[in-house]
């Protein structure tokens, strides 16, 4: 079983490890779909995964390590072939548009809350099992697992000794950090970044790594002690018990610790009549009524697990989960905002604009004139940042009143794939400039926007953000980067949103979303079509640019 | 330009329109400023800025003139057919432009151009002028032999007293260039320079990034890196007889 939670906990969990072992890498990163994309170097991060859920505390008496940790240079398909060939992803085959992260703020682009499910229940009553089903058949793509094993408390030398001889009871509420719990899930809940620790069972304390984890449309929160602490209880939003018969779960028990983990009959049968039994009767059973569900037999329950789905769902449809149709046609003919700053009309300008909305015209040519015309964006861009007066000598003898740039902490953010585009021009604007990049793809059942991917620069708090990408049609995708942005704790007012062309939709969108974010373009253009596209447009400006257009093109 | 004057001349810096165009007439136009554009002007004013930090925002502002500077050429409207299938209603610019470029600081200018048109002709004017009287000479002269009938971008990025533009577009019309058709591309400029002018070629237009009392005048040097740091200069006497001996030209 421990297995199967470790491989769906990867796509399902969004979550990547920073490691401080290797503080070269200054990089922070995020793996969405990390079984998907072919990216050696983030499949090497990715790839050393213990997931803090797995190792279960009676494995105490063991030498051995809870699950040996795979080594770096592992190579991902080969976890990548397991995960897809276990039945959490099933549904889908689809590659890459199987592990996105869906819109999580509703149209306003404000945070929606989460839907949080607590799972309370004895050990190895099956309390994983049922969250994986549940996840199978929710069929959101997103959903974050936390599981109560991390937060188990660092022990000291003392109780170490007690634990290696079966003697630490890790089935006591005091053996939980509840204090870094809270504030988890709290974190969890606002859909911000959150480092949950990775509880090693072998040393009982933490490991130096921790587990970069982001809240998801929905979180599950499972443990022995879920509804122990009140305030824990309060954040979940749907509470339920898994409520195994005691036999069935000391036989799981000694399967699991005898053929899984080369424990003997009697230390396992000792732990479980002196610590574990009397924890449930004392301490879980009592939990049982905070629950709203209570799942009989477990994962096996089909029923249960249906009825739970449906709520989830209900749940989440009246949170606004559904964005682009929305974000499309809303505030036709307002006022322009006046965060947005459209460049000065010029004839080369518009010049630019005909060659490359002019769909005869050739690649080379096209790439050309989207440089140039990228060039001047970004130059009027960065003319939008501060500057403070200053005064300097000059070669020629005098002084001279000037202007310089305010801060230096400036960095790019580019809107995978054709934000990408802009990237040389801010490169060749901005001497050393760090540059991140966000995978944001539309799902084509849907027609929602889903976060894949995003490389950001440390401290990314401290810049200003030239977000780029080359159009804007509803702003679903700008929508969601600069929601990751925000995430990350970057000010609203620190970030740009840059862009070729935008529709005025978008516009609105985005601006009433995010007043503070200035938004800049080279045009704006009135409407959107069926297809979300920019009316008249420019057309898929990365098809294009990359010469990826599909080969037969309809004249 | 010789001696120590350190007055404080920053202030007198003329950016508003109206009062450009009430100056110099409707044919000047300067470089819609903003902070970027300021601090591009600061730090290549900036002694203490290096070469290469000067090369770098000196091509920065070079790119955004020239941009401008072909705002100023002639196009027609026309009516393009977007991927989406919508019109688009654009506009297109006539054939027949080139550039000139007076050796050597306007070289520096050439680069932008090209990255803004790719296959433009340029020609080239080498003016030399005379340390003692100021005189400018012409040297050498090669332009595209259609010259007469193209646009020209005249590009020179300094003007201190405007010589060396008055003997190239001389050099110009005497290959029968019409003198409306010279747009010149100018990024320091000095208000005496700009009243030579507009007064001489009322038809040309003008287009810089900025109307100073103090030119900086050590850009080609700088720009290309022949500050003389090998000769030992004490005195502005010695200086002087250095610069006339090599006839070098402080641009």
């Amino acid at each position: 079983m421990a297995a199967k939670v470790q491989q769906f906990d990867l796509p399902s969990s969004a979550s990547s490890e920073s490691d401080d072992a290797e503080p070269c890498l200054e990089d922070r990163e995020v793996f969405f779909a990390d079984e998907q994309l072919e990216d050696i170097d983030h499949n090497r991060r990715s790839d050393g995964t213990p997931t803090p859920q797995s190792p279960r505390p009676p494995s105490t008496g063991s030498q051995k390590s809870p699950r040996s940790r795979r080594q770096r240079t592992t190579s991902m398909s080969q976890s990548s072939k397991k995960t897809s060939a276990e039945s959490i992803l099933r549904s889908k085959t689809r590659t890459i548009y199987t592990a996105g992260r869906p819109p999580w703020y509703n149209s306003a682009g404000q945070q929606v809350e989460p839907f949080v499910i607590g799972i309370c229940g004895g050990s190895a009553s099956g309390k994983t099992t049922v969250a994986t089903k549940i996840i199978e058949s929710l069929d959101v793509p997103w959903v974050t697992l936390l599981s109560m094993d991390s937060f188990y408390k660092v022990l000291n030398e003392k109780q170490h000794e007690m634990a290696a001889h079966n003697e630490y009871n890790f089935d006591h509420p005091d053996a939980f950090d509840f204090e870094l719990l809270k504030s988890t899930l709290q974190r969890l809940k606002e859909g911000r970044k959150v480092e949950v620790p990775i509880y090693n069972f072998v040393t009982h304390r933490r490991e130096n790594r921790t587990k970069t984890m982001y809240g998801a449309n929905v979180i599950i929160f499972e443990g022995i002690l879920t509804f122990y602490n009140v305030d824990v209880l309060k954040m979940c939003d749907m509470k339920v018990f898994v409520d195994t018969d005691a036999d069935v779960r000391l036989a799981r028990r000694l399967h699991r610790d005898i053929s899984q983990r080369g424990r003997d009959l009697e230390g396992v049968l000792k732990q479980y009549s002196t610590m574990v039994k009397p924890a449930f009767f004392y301490y879980i059973a009592p939990l049982m009524v905070h629950a709203d569900i209570i799942v009989p037999r477990g994962g096996d329950n089909e029923v249960a697990i249906e009825l739970i789905v449906q709520h989830v769902h209900t749940q989440l449809q009246l949170r606004g989960f559904k964005l682009r149709e929305k974000l499309a046609h809303s505030y036709s003919g307002q006022p322009l905002p006046s965060s947005l700053y459209l460049l000065p009309d010029t004839p080369q300008i518009k010049g630019l604009h005909t060659f490359i909305r002019n769909k005869y015209t050739y690649r080379d040519e096209f790439i050309f004139y989207s440089k140039r015309l990228i060039r001047l964006v970004i130059e009027y861009a960065l003319s939008l940042l501060p500057f403070k007066e200053i005064v300097v000598e000059t070669s020629q003898g005098g002084v001279y009143h000037g202007k310089r740039g305010a801060t230096d902490k400036i960095c790019g953010v580019s809107i995978l794939r054709a934000g990408e585009t802009m990237e040389q021009a801010v490169c060749d604007v901005c001497k050393d400039i760090r540059i991140g990049k966000i995978l944001i793809q539309t799902n084509l059942q849907t027609g929602e926007p889903e976060l894949y991917y995003l490389r950001l620069p440390k401290d990314i708090k401290d810049y200003r953000v030239i977000l780029m990408d080359a159009t804007v049609a509803t702003g679903a995708a700008a929508m969601m980067a600069i929601r990751v942005l925000l995430d990350h704790d970057v000010a609203e007012d620190n970030i740009l949103l840059v862009s070729l062309l935008m529709a005025e939709s978008g516009v609105h969108t985005i601006a009433y979303a995010f007043p503070q974010v200035k938004i800049v373009t080279s045009a704006l253009d009135p409407e959107i079509n069926e297809r979300f596209y920019v009316l008249p447009g420019i057309g898929n400006f990365g098809d294009r640019y990359f010469g990826t257009e599909p080969s037969s093109i309809d004249d | 330009m010789g001696s120590a004057d350190t007055t404080t001349v920053g202030k007198k810096l003329i950016s508003d329109n109206n009062d450009t165009v009430e100056e110099y007439g409707p044919n000047l136009k300067i470089l819609p400023s903003n902070d970027q554009v300021k601090e591009l002007q600061t730090i290549l004013r900036d002694k203490n800025t290096t070469r290469s930090d000067f090369k770098f925002y000196a091509d920065r502002l070079i790119r955004l003139v020239i941009e401008e500077s072909l705002n100023q050429l002639p196009f027609s409207k026309c009516v393009v057919t977007t991927p989406t299938g919508a019109k688009y209603k654009g506009l297109k610019y006539q054939k027949g432009n080139c550039g000139v470029s007076i050796v050597r600081s306007g070289e520096a200018m050439e680069q932008g151009l090209r990255d803004c048109c790719r296959s433009i002709r340029i020609g080239k004017i080498l003016v030399e002028s005379n340390a003692d009287t100021h005189e400018a000479r012409v040297v050498y002269a090669k332009f595209p032999d259609d010259i007469s009938e193209r646009k020209v971008l005249l590009m020179y990025p300094i003007m201190s007293t405007g010589n060396t533009v008055i003997k190239a577009i001389a050099v110009l019309k005497e290959h029968n260039v019409q003198e409306e058709n010279i747009i010149l591309s100018n990024l320091f400029c000095t208000p005496i320079a700009a009243k030579t002018l507009v007064t001489a070629f009322p038809k040309m237009k003008i287009l810089t990034s900025e109307i100073h009392y103090v030119a900086p005048n050590n850009f080609g040097q700088k720009y290309f890196g022949t500050e003389y740091h090998g000769v030992e200069v004490t005195s502005n006497v010695q200086k002087t007889n250095f610069a006339r001996r090599y006839s070098y030209d402080s641009d």
